[in-house]
């Protein structure tokens, strides 16, 4: 009996170990994905609080002995030719965003409600090419989708870049709200109904609240798509005062080729607001997970 | 509360037919089960009362209006969810509260009858909290309240005990029971379990395929089936069914079986075989009324016991006839061995007859 026992713990003792390897193995991995993600994060910044002679200087300091806010003070400084640059490519990118976000949810929620809760002749067929725009490189789209904005007068303006960021961030944003719909009981609906709602109140009171979560992230992920895309931003747009802030931060470097503290506060100014919503969308996506706002 | 009268009532989902010109009226204050196996149209049929699912043909009256084109709120009903469909967000106090917000009734009238429904259901310590704090049970509970605190015509209740385990749904059952006693409500209960609609329904309504097969008391159901799938369906352990073929011997009427052995059929079984419309006939026995020997008795058809289970206060004895499984139940006093030699003498009075080709029951003229 004892040797049985004493096999079974064994052998526990010898699982333990093996999944204990595996763990410290995905643990070393995710350390060097961090450093691999963090370290360009961090060189950045320490960049960009040098002078321009410390960033210069062989061997690089990892942090500067004098550190300065200058390049930032200059980015900000409504006074300055830079600064006002800057800070109307970054209302240019705020209000391009926030267009393509509200647009987007506008038009996601009720799309993917409908993928979800209806039958309707060409259902799939519609989901289908929905998902089909995103199976060819956003290039592909380039020149047809010039040859057309200038054929309806769009060229130069910030509507041509809303839609077709819409064209990019609508069928993940219906898709990812149609996974959300779908797992949300159709008879919470039904009762909400049968209990005296319309349909549309069962809706907006019972099915809302309870894809928030979803909402939210899918708003948040549309948001920073249009925030940092680049090519459509840099063949639509050629007024300077149009510009969103990744094609005005190229031009910034191929103007100021020197100015690498300018530069990296410039991309880490831009980076911000992408980092704050991806905390908050991580957030969400936990919530979303963890807190089983739908228990079947 | 009101009475219910489903009149000829049809739905197709393209080409298939869900449910197939049925027609039944439940009175006021009735307590009606739809029972029958997954896909043989009852939930259908109750989400077309709820008014969830279009009505192709057919109508559907509720008290004395006609209500095949009213919204769900509209109809003066209530339902429970098998999954209990509690909104996650709101608290026990506001899902009871929804039904009556949505009628815009004064906010404290509200609170009085949400109060009060929860003291019939003994859960007002349970106000505060949010479904997924509560257990299976007491989230069926609050479901029931949910419905019952509009006092609506009609309760519709599709498969409520469906998610709860064994001892729970044995002692909720009685609580619907006394529930649907204390408050006279009109019921539409639909369940996959026969169990569930003999012990609670006045009448259960026995569904198949869509049709309608059988609308009686659980009594009438269980002692008069009318065809094979009824009669297989309702009861547990289910009635044994013995393909056999009708001939005479002697003049007298008697039925056949493969294996070589034949059964004397009393002058009352006689007349009922004359009516058939084939000489296959189905022979039907429920495992009480088959009475098992240990020893040749004149009458009785020898079998061997296949599997013995004992349950304790019945032991029930499996044994094959004709091909056919047959179940007997006795008593644990009698000892049984699997492949033991056995005799069995079936009970004329309480024995049924199909035909082999309709499937119906056969019934003396």
């Amino acid at each position: 009996m004892s040797t049985i026992a004493e096999t079974a713990s064994r052998d526990q003792i010898r699982r333990r170990q093996r999944v204990d390897g595996w763990r410290w193995a995905g643990r070393l991995f995710l350390v060097f994905m961090l450093l691999y993600t963090a370290l360009p994060m961090v060189w950045m910044l320490s960049t960009s609080i040098k002078s321009g002679f410390a960033a210069m200087q062989f061997s690089p300091q990892l942090w500067p002995d004098q550190p300065t806010l200058a390049s930032y003070q200059k980015l900000l400084d409504p006074q300055n030719s830079v600064g006002q640059d800057f800070l109307r490519f970054f209302w240019n990118s705020l209000i391009v965003s926030t267009a393509t976000t509200i647009l987007s949810v506008i038009v996601a929620v009720p799309a993917a409600y409908a993928f979800s809760r209806f039958t309707f002749p060409g259902r799939n067929f519609l989901f289908f090419a929905v998902l089909l725009r995103n199976m060819f490189p956003a290039v592909i789209f380039l020149v047809p989708l010039f040859i057309l904005m200038r054929a309806i007068g769009l060229v130069n303006t910030h509507g041509s870049l809303v839609l077709t960021y819409l064209t990019f961030g609508l069928p993940l944003a219906i898709w990812l709200l149609k996974g959300f719909y779908d797992n949300i009981p159709v008879q919470l609906e039904q009762a909400a109904r049968i209990d005296g709602a319309t349909r549309f109140q069962a809706f907006m009171l019972i099915v809302m609240p309870l894809s928030t979560p979803g909402i939210i992230a899918t708003a948040i992920y549309s948001f920073i798509g249009a925030w940092n895309e680049y090519i459509y931003a840099y063949t639509f747009l050629s007024k300077n005062e149009q510009l969103t802030l990744p094609v005005g931060i190229q031009r910034f470097f191929s103007e100021n080729t020197t100015d690498f503290p300018g530069l990296m506060a410039a991309s880490f100014m831009m980076s911000v607001p992408v980092v704050v919503l991806f905390l908050l969308l991580q957030r969400y996506f936990v919530r979303a997970l963890t807190e089983g706002a739908v228990k079947h | 509360m009101a009475h219910v009268v489903l009149k000829d009532l049809v739905k197709t989902y393209g080409g298939f037919k869900a449910v197939n010109e049925v027609s039944l009226t439940v009175n006021d204050g009735e307590f009606v089960a739809l029972v029958g196996p997954s896909g043989c149209g009852k939930t259908t049929t109750l989400n077309l009362v709820a008014g969830l699912t279009s009505v192709t043909s057919g109508d559907i009256v509720i008290g004395d209006r006609v209500v095949n084109d009213l919204d769900p709120k509209d109809r003066d009903i209530a339902m429970v969810f098998q999954n209990y469909a509690l909104y996650p967000q709101k608290s026990v106090y506001m899902n009871l509260a929804f039904p009556l917000q949505m009628r815009k009734l004064p906010r404290d009238e509200i609170d009085r009858k949400v109060r009060e429904a929860a003291r019939v259901l003994d859960m007002t310590q349970l106000l505060e909290r949010k479904p997924r704090e509560l257990s299976g049970g007491q989230q069926q509970r609050v479901a029931l309240g949910r419905a019952l605190v509009r006092d609506p015509a009609v309760f519709l209740m599709d498969e409520p005990l469906s998610n709860l385990d064994a001892k729970l749904r044995v002692q909720m059952r009685s609580e619907i029971k006394r529930f649907h006693q204390d408050l006279k409500a009109t019921i539409i209960y639909v369940t996959h379990d026969q169990l569930e609609a003999v012990t609670m329904a006045d009448r259960m309504a026995v569904m198949n395929g869509g049709y309608l097969q059988q609308y009686d008391s659980p009594a009438q159901v269980f002692a008069h089936p009318v065809n094979m799938f009824v009669a297989s369906f309702v009861g547990s352990p289910a009635m044994s069914l013995i393909p056999l073929e009708a001939s005479t011997a002697n003049g007298d009427a008697v039925l056949t079986s493969a294996e070589g052995w034949s059964l004397a059929l009393s002058e009352a079984n006689a007349r009922k075989i004359q009516g058939a419309t084939t000489r296959k006939i189905v022979l039907g026995a429920r495992h009480s009324t088959i009475k098992l020997h240990k020893s040749a008795v004149a009458g009785a058809i020898p079998a061997k016991a296949y599997t013995v289970e004992p349950t304790g206060d019945v032991t029930f004895v499996q044994a094959f006839l004709s091909g056919a499984i047959v179940n007997i139940s006795v008593s644990p006093k009698i000892a049984v061995a699997p492949d033991e030699q056995i005799w069995l003498e079936f009970d004329q009075e309480r024995m049924h007859l199909f035909d082999g080709e309709t499937e119906m029951a056969l019934r003396a003229n």
